[in-house]
């Protein structure tokens, strides 16, 4: 059978020791067996690694930042769509996720597939929202805060014992063990990533995550289960392993069926040593360890883009058991005519 | 006393958790003892064997064997539905 010849735009390159899911997203799609595809890499940053992967992308172009707009981050989309003719966009950061979201339909009247949350599920599962979550879906959740400003230490030491999570909106989590730990997070925080900073509850335990895939209709199309097994100081998985945990799969399944998840997910969960549950995050796209899923027999970026097409998708229920990841740093050698295109070009 | 469904042992000594991601590595005779453990041996065919094959006495067998099954018990590689029962 012929692979179907499709055109993927695909953002997130930024193969760093922060690493965005685009590449192992691209590594997914070319490992499909169904669809023959071109990868139209998107990038904020003209020194995002995976620009300069041989063989990753067929083009590559420079978008600007969603806090510049949303209107001129789909114009250049639509700039772009003209003369590449995008099948499907897979936005993969948390930041340009509302940009796209809210301009679906004007992307999808232009034969621009995406599958994506809606505004409501994106929303209700914000960090500042965590706590009436978890008592609307009925999962355990940390206790939180939202700071607003510093003169709620002292709320937070009446609610919570230290140590505690100081987090921001999108990104950064930090670990403060006193008020001035506190003071040091809540500016760094707030500087990079605006308000409310989020102080949590710190749960003991072992950190475990899922990485899933929902239709919309409240329907589990994938799901693996991993624990990270190296941690960088940035909080990063540096290599994984799948497990073989029902009351993870179970609570996914149960979260995706009442929240009808539409799109990628990444759970944040804590196991603690009675074995109990709590939901930390839920990152509202594909993570960066996706192509851990693919190898253990779950292609998710392959059925994310059958579901952005209207294709049907059987739910896959089967993955290996202690598969592992271990991610490793490269170094490129690169002409400096390549950096210069995309510099001075905006594309490649 | 029992090895939990998740374990998976290799004959290199190599031991798996699937479910907590765990992993451990035993010398010859820790894997000795599992796998006998495994096969449903009980505390005294196992005790009996070792102090056949070596020379130490029964008092220090158990303690030392107590102190590795609590070990595999705290790593969740065993489960026992009573705690006092070695059988």
């Amino acid at each position: 059978m012929s692979k179907q010849k499709i055109t993927i735009a695909v953002t997130g390159l930024n193969n760093t020791d922060n690493p965005g899911p685009g590449v192992p997203v691209i590594r997914g799609i070319k490992e499909s067996t169904v669809f023959d595809a071109r990868i139209i890499g998107l990038v904020y940053e003209n020194l995002e690694p995976g620009i300069y992967m041989e063989g990753l992308c067929d083009r590559i172009f420079q978008i600007p930042y969603p806090s510049s707009g949303s209107d001129e981050l789909i114009e250049r989309i639509e700039a772009i769509h003209s003369s590449e003719k995008i099948d499907v966009l897979i936005p993969n950061f948390d930041a340009e996720l509302f940009s796209f979201m809210k301009n679906e339909e004007r992307l999808a009247n232009q034969g621009i597939h995406t599958f994506l949350p809606g505004l409501k599920q994106f929303q209700e599962r914000e960090k500042d929202k965590l706590e009436e979550f978890g008592k609307k879906y009925g999962v355990k959740v940390p206790g939180s805060l939202n700071m607003g400003s510093l003169s709620q230490i002292s709320d937070l030491e009446a609610k919570f014992d230290y140590p505690v999570m100081i987090k921001g909106q999108f990104y950064d989590a930090y670990v403060a063990q006193n008020d001035e730990q506190v003071k040091q997070f809540f500016h760094k925080i707030s500087a990079k990533w605006g308000f409310p900073v989020i102080a949590q509850e710190f749960v003991n335990g072992t950190e475990v995550n899922v990485i899933a895939l929902g239709d919309g209709k409240g329907n589990t199309v994938a799901a693996v289960p991993m624990r990270k097994q190296y941690i960088t100081d940035k909080g990063k998985a540096w290599g994984g392993i799948t497990l073989a945990d029902d009351k993870m799969m179970e609570l996914t399944r149960n979260l995706i069926q009442k929240t009808k998840w539409r799109g990628g997910m990444e759970l944040e969960l804590i196991k603690t040593n009675k074995s109990e549950y709590y939901l930390i995050e839920i990152n509202p796209r594909i993570p960066a360890w996706v192509y851990l899923a693919v190898g253990a027999g779950q292609n998710i970026p392959e059925a994310l883009v059958k579901l952005a097409l209207g294709q049907k998708v059987e739910p896959m229920t089967e993955y290996k058991i202690g598969k592992m990841f271990v991610r490793y740093s490269y170094d490129a050698i690169v002409d400096l005519e390549k950096f210069a295109a995309i510099s001075m070009n905006k594309e490649i | 006393m029992k090895i939990t469904g998740e374990i998976k042992i290799s004959d290199n000594g190599f031991v798996f958790n699937s479910r907590t991601g765990d992993s451990f590595n035993l010398n010859p005779f820790g894997l000795e003892l599992l796998k006998n453990i495994e096969t449903g041996k009980d505390f005294d065919q196992i005790k009996n064997d070792v102090l056949d094959r070596f020379d130490i006495d029964d008092l220090t067998f158990e303690k030392d064997f107590y102190e590795f099954c609590a070990l595999l018990k705290h790593h969740q590689i065993i489960s026992q539905d009573d705690p006092l029962d070695f059988k």
